[in-house]
């Protein structure tokens, strides 16, 4: 059988623990004839992709379930071959455009014109169109998202649009203003616990009322990475008692530990360092704007009050520039002698640049 | 010499002495000659008329080595202001011509000067039109200057009606003067007339000279420009280039690197027992020779590609020849100039090959292929020339065939024959991607630089034999700004010699400028902005102090040069944070790091967007390096490999989460149920950290019979988890030989950093692997069983529910897998026994599960129910059907079976 994230997954819109209000939302949009675009965005383990195929549940039935999963290539227009996993049902597709990189405009165009064109077969469908579920919305191009704006309105007959971000922020303007949005926010501690006791309900064992707390405060409103965390624990300890050691992912100590060498001194000899365990951590496919993210965070945790606002100025700075660039190890860089700079200038307290 | 002349002068003795003339006159005071073409005509104008001619045969002669003789090309010079001109001129009338010997006879100062000249017209025969044209066409000023002269000559032009000349012998002639003006302009214009001189008018004559004057005269003019600039030495044009010319023809002669050139030879001589059909000798055998390969039958080397890998010029492609020749091979050459694509070796090198030696020539073949590193397709697509190339060497005879010296049999044509005959590849770039198939086949020789002194030795021998002058320094600056290479040296020594005699310093300098930035690899352009220019360089190139401090010019061209900016960056990258600057605020690095990152951002713009017209700024952002890091004897640059290994480990995990991916996309209750697991970072960033935590509970190594309960749920569920997954533990031998049991796929790398494991997760031992290793196995049987007993259900479910045990929750239990199988095993017997005749048939040949689906059908189709009924009743009596069948297959693979049946089975 599968880990508890999957098995213990609401299936229907009745079934969601937590946003009862939103549920509802969606249970009478599902029930009236139309169905518009829809943008569900909020934070990593929010239950975003659970409203989702709920919704599409209360949209098609049971049929929604029925997957299938093939492997379609498309041709770039450079004649490079992109294989894309494409989940579908006789309802609706779901797609991962950002595995195609660059060339995720040539995947939406040819996939949604594909769907628009094609009518629904099944004469028993409750609705006319099928639904096209495009996740990570917000880590399409520029080019995929103008190519999707005129999609949307011009196929509507045949297809309806779910996209799936974490924020709206880097989705043009003119697809948010064709989609409804929903926002699913984060769980609070008491929701996360209530589905934490249920879980352990479900398995027939008895989960301790610290353990719960414990687990929903380190997991930070990601329901996906507590149940992770839950079975986990169960796995190692299987009683659950006493003091529980949540174990975070190696990638985030090793970040801390990072961190703790820029603090600790300031020399090129300890950028060499950084820079080995930097490549260690990109290597390990850890996406770069995450480690400087996770090391600036800490960084700033160490350091005095005054240059906080400093180390996190740059580090915005430089994940900007990063995310132009491709060659990530030299922001990473920068940003660490930058931070460098910055704290020998503030512990010395005057401009070593005199001295020159 | 004017003096003797004057007396001989008039010499009519013309015709005779004429004949004598050219050769005692050769010395030059032959001016009696000169006069006697002049004035023979005076004489006897038949006579006249054979030395005229000789005296053209004599030009045509000599008109080949026309300007070898700067004697007379000095005389030329002389003759043009002097006298004749004069005379011409103011001999409008027949005076003129005469007027030389008039004056002789006086002794006049312009007689003189006028049999000087004279003289040298004779003498120069092949000049005989030139002095003349000269005469007519370049002086316009002439009358003018003579024009006194003229008057003076007046004089004695009385005496011209009998002149008295005195031969050789001293015998005195008298000649009678019947001369007319234009004689020498006649003679000069129009030398076959000279017969009928006197019939064709004055006016006509002197058109008829203007006009072969002209054309002469854009000749001449041509030749007397040639002639002066360069006059000294051999006088032929350069028709082939230097490089050519002293291109090394035999082996003997190659210059330098004998160690490559004795080692290519003796790659070349590994061939001749296949080629030639010589044994070896005992000795080379007993040589112990690495790569003899005593397994081929065609004892053939066991490398059978050479590569010649060096910098340009030194001479790589003159030694394949050179080498080819001496040992007897014909070339064969490919170069950049052809086609080089996966079908010439086809179509070309396959044929020629094979047939072992080129048309019309009995020598064996030898293939050069020239400039290999730019052929196309060796990198990755399997179909790549350099890819046909080496399975060239491969190739086998499909049957074996006797293999007689140098020639064999013809078989049919499909059959790929064995290469047979040695091929040389030459690269500039040893390393270059397009190689990388070739490099492990091959045998390689790196040509290198050749020590200074010896290019120059050559060069200067060369310069002595062109006649060029030339210091050892000039040419060791050459040498050292043409970094060595020996073609580019000799071209700028020809481009010099062309004109100069001399070669010198600023010379060479001049020449030269362009080669100076000729810097070709990434660690020596990374050298040049991490170090100042090194004092001999500065000297090599010759420029000052001044200049020397300009480096923007210098560093951005050399970067462009290399046309590869990003790899400098990333060298740059490699190097800067060892340059130990006193620098206490990190001030130059932030620069540094600031300069690499406006890089980065710039050339990743320009790639996204197709700008590629801003390459050429590219090199600009790495030029700060080298005034923030310049130092004098700092540590030379060597080629960093860690950005190059990290992106490598890089790919390796990524594919590793690719699989990973795999496994998890069709896990799950339902095919794609959990695949919100791994899109966007969830993946990296929380699924697999605690999956790896999830699969390693703390498990005590014992037998799964004898655990306890909890622990036995414990390892169920561990098993459940990784069989969705398809997670592995696979067994393997270590380095050490020692068994291991292997996560597959490994994803325990990602809790892995610095070669250590995340410090809570247990180590999870090798009794433990193995006991889940066999639970996995088991889980799998059990899985796939299911699946069979699965699709049986259906048809068997009225048949056998009693037998069969619910496959739901308990199908990864241990002991259920034989069960199943036992059952299977009964309802096969079952299968065999129940069903009669023609269905049995197909029973054989296709699937058991798939007939087992099908109702009974006889066969025409028609589905047998009365027997089923019959056979139902009995098959619940008994299991096993109380007649008996035999098969029997015949031959073949017909599908005929051969029963005997009882009669009252028809009944």
């Amino acid at each position: 059988m599968s880990l508890w994230v999957d098995r213990f997954r609401p299936k229907t819109l009745d079934d969601l623990h937590y946003h009862q209000g939103l549920s509802i939302r969606l249970k009478s949009l599902a029930a009236s004839a139309d169905f518009p675009h829809m943008l569900f965005y909020g934070p990593s383990g929010a239950g975003k992709k659970t409203r989702i195929s709920c919704t599409l549940r209360e949209l098609f039935g049971s049929g929604v379930e029925k997957l299938k999963i093939d492997q379609r290539v498309f041709i770039s227009p450079s004649k490079r071959k992109l294989e894309i996993n494409i989940v579908q049902s006789n309802f609706h597709i779901e797609i991962t455009p950002s595995e195609a990189g660059n060339y995720d405009r040539v995947v939406i165009q040819d996939l949604l014109k594909e769907i628009a064109q094609t009518q629904q077969v099944d004469l028993n469908a409750k609705h006319r169109f099928k639904v096209v579920v495009i996740n990570e919305a917000d880590s399409l191009s520029r080019d995929a998202q103008a190519a999707l704006r005129r999609t949307m309105e011009k196929y509507t007959s045949n297809m309806r649009i779910i996209l799936c971000a974490n924020s709206t922020s880097r989705l043009i303007a003119p697809i948010k203003s064709r989609c409804l949005l929903m926002r699913v926010a984060a769980p609070n501690l008491e929701e996360m616990q209530i589905v934490l006791e249920h879980v352990a309900k479900k398995l027939k064992f008895d989960l301790p009322e610290e353990a719960s707390q414990q687990i929903a405060e380190d997991s930070g409103g990601n329901m996906r990475k507590a149940l992770l965390v839950f079975e986990t624990l169960k796995m190692q300890s299987p009683d659950l008692s006493g003091p529980l050691t949540i174990a975070k992912p190696d990638w985030e100590m090793y970040c801390h530990k990072v961190a703790d060498l820029i603090v600790q001194e300031q020399s090129p000899a300890r950028v060499m360092e950084v820079r080995a365990k930097f490549y260690e951590l990109i290597s390990h496919c850890i996406p770069a704007t995450i480690i400087l993210k996770t090391v600036a965070e800490r960084v700033v945790e160490r350091v005095d009050e005054a240059l906080k606002a400093d180390v996190m100025h740059w580090a915005t700075i430089y994940e900007g520039r990063m995310r132009l660039g491709s060659k990530k190890i030299f922001h990473l860089e920068a940003w660490t002698v930058k931070v460098m700079s910055l704290y020998k200038n503030f512990m010395y307290n005057f401009d070593m640049a005199d001295f020159e | 010499m004017g003096d003797t002349f004057v007396t001989t002068g008039l010499l009519g003795p013309g015709p005779s002495a004429s004949l004598l003339g050219p050769s005692p006159t050769r010395d030059g005071l032959s001016s009696e000659f000169v006069s006697n073409g002049l004035l023979g005509g005076l004489g006897t104008v038949p006579a006249l008329g054979e030395p005229e001619e000789r005296a053209l045969a004599l030009q045509e002669v000599k008109g080949v080595d026309e300007q070898s003789e700067p004697k007379q090309a000095e005389q030329k010079n002389s003759f043009q202001p002097n006298g004749l001109l004069g005379s011409q001129d103011a001999g409008e009338s027949a005076l003129a011509g005469m007027a030389p010997m008039g004056s002789l006879n006086s002794g006049l100062l312009a007689g003189t000067d006028i049999f000087a000249s004279s003289g040298m017209l004779y003498e120069s025969q092949d000049d005989y039109f030139l002095p003349i044209s000269d005469i007519l066409g370049l002086n316009p000023q002439g009358p003018r200057n003579s024009a006194t002269s003229s008057s003076r000559l007046f004089i004695s032009t009385h005496m011209r009606t009998s002149l008295r000349a005195t031969t050789y012998d001293g015998k005195v002639i008298q000649i009678k003067r019947k001369q007319r003006a234009g004689t020498a302009r006649k003679i000069s214009s129009a030398p076959t007339q000279l017969s009928n001189l006197l019939d064709v008018p004055v006016h006509r004559l002197k058109d008829e000279l203007s006009a072969a004057t002209i054309s002469k005269m854009s000749l001449s003019k041509t030749a007397t420009t040639v002639s002066q600039a360069d006059k000294p030495s051999n006088l032929a044009p350069e028709d082939t280039l230097w490089v050519d010319r002293y291109r090394p023809r035999k082996f003997t002669e190659l210059l330098g690197n004998e160690r490559v050139a004795r080692e290519t030879m003796a790659w070349l001589k590994q061939w001749d027992w296949c080629v030639f059909g010589k044994k070896k000798s005992k000795k080379r055998l007993r040589e112990d020779d690495e790569n003899y390969n005593p397994d081929d039958e065609y004892h053939r080397p066991r490398e059978k590609l050479l590569l010649i890998s060096g910098p340009p010029g030194l001479g790589k492609t003159t030694l394949a020849h050179v080498v080819a020749k001496q040992a007897g091979y014909e070339v064969m050459e490919i170069n950049a100039s052809d086609a080089r694509s996966a079908q010439v070796i086809d179509e070309r090198i396959r044929p020629a090959l094979e047939s072992g030696s080129a048309v019309g020539s009995i020598k064996p073949m030898l293939l050069i292929i020239d400039e290999i590193d730019g052929a196309t397709g060796g990198s990755d697509n399997s179909s790549g020339f350099v890819n046909k190339l080496v399975s060239l060497t491969f190739d086998k005879p499909k049957n074996k065939r006797k293999f007689f010296t140098g020639h064999w049999k013809k078989s049919d044509q499909n059959d790929k024959r064995p290469l047979l005959r040695p091929i040389i590849c030459i690269c500039n770039d040893q390393n270059a991607n397009a190689l990388a198939k070739l490099r492990p086949h091959a045998r390689q020789i790196r040509y290198t630089r050749l020590a200074d002194g010896h290019i120059v030795k050559r060069l200067r021998e060369i310069c002595e034999l062109e006649g060029l002058q030339a210091d050892t320094r000039a040419l060791s600056t050459l040498v050292g700004v043409a970094k060595g290479d020996l073609r580019g040296c000799l071209n700028t020594l020809q481009f010099i010699k062309s004109r100069s005699d001399e070669v010198t310093e600023p010379l060479i300098r001049r020449a030269t400028v362009g080669m100076k930035e000729g810097d070709t690899t990434i660690s020596s352009v990374t050298n040049q902005i991490f170090a100042p220019l090194s004092r001999r360089r500065v000297k090599e190139l010759g420029i000052g102090e001044e200049e020397e401090a300009r480096y923007v010019n210098r560093l951005s061209h050399s970067i462009e040069g290399l046309n590869n900016p990003a790899s400098i960056a990333n060298s740059c990258f490699a190097h800067y944070i060892n340059c130990h600057r006193h620098d206490a605020n990190l001030n130059h690095y932030e620069k540094a790091g600031d300069w690499l990152t406006t890089f980065d951002t710039f050339s990743s713009v320009m790639y996204t967007d197709g700008d590629f017209a801003l390459h050429k700024y590219l090199s600009y952002f790495l030029v700060p390096f080298h005034p923030l890091f310049r130092e004098r004897g700092g540590k030379r640059v060597e080629r960093d490999s860690t950005d190059w290994e990290n992106l490598q480990l890089t790919r390796a995990n990524e594919e590793i989460y690719k699989s990973l991916s795999n496994g998890i996309r069709s896990a799950g209750r339902t095919a794609g149920a959990s695949r919100h697991l791994i899109t966007g970072q969830v993946l990296q960033l929380e699924f697999v950290p605690y999956i790896n935590r999830i699969i390693s509970p703390p498990l005590r190594p014992v037998n799964s019979q004898v655990i306890k309960a909890q622990e036995k749920s414990l390892l169920m569920r561990l098993v459940e988890i990784m069989v969705s997954f398809e997670l592995r533990f696979v067994q393997e031998k270590a380095e050490d030989g020692q068994l291991v049991y292997r996560l597959d796929p490994p994803i325990d790398v990602f809790i892995t950093y610095d070669g250590k494991r995340a410090a809570d997760i247990a180590v999870s031992r090798y009794a433990v692997r193995h006991l889940v290793a066999t639970e996995i196995d088991a889980a799998l049987i059990a899985k796939h069983a299911d699946a069979v007993e699965k699709g049986k259900e259906d048809a068997r479910a009225n048949f056998f529910k009693t037998s069969r045990k619910s496959d739901t929750e308990n199908a990864d239990e241990s002991h259920e897998p034989t069960e199943i199988t036992e059952v299977n095993e009964g309802l096969r017997r079952l299968d065999k026994s129940s069903e009669p005749g023609p269905q049995n048939k197909r029973a054989r040949t296709s699937e058991k599960v798939d007939i087992a689906d099908k109702p009974p059908v006889d066969f025409f189709g028609r589905p047998i129910t009365v027997k089923n009924d019959l056979r139902r009743s009995s098959t619940s009596k008994k299991a096993v059907a109380d007649f008996h069948v035999a098969y029997k297959y015949l031959e073949g693979n017909s599908a005929a079976v051969r029963r005997s049946v009882k009669v009252s089975s028809f009944l």
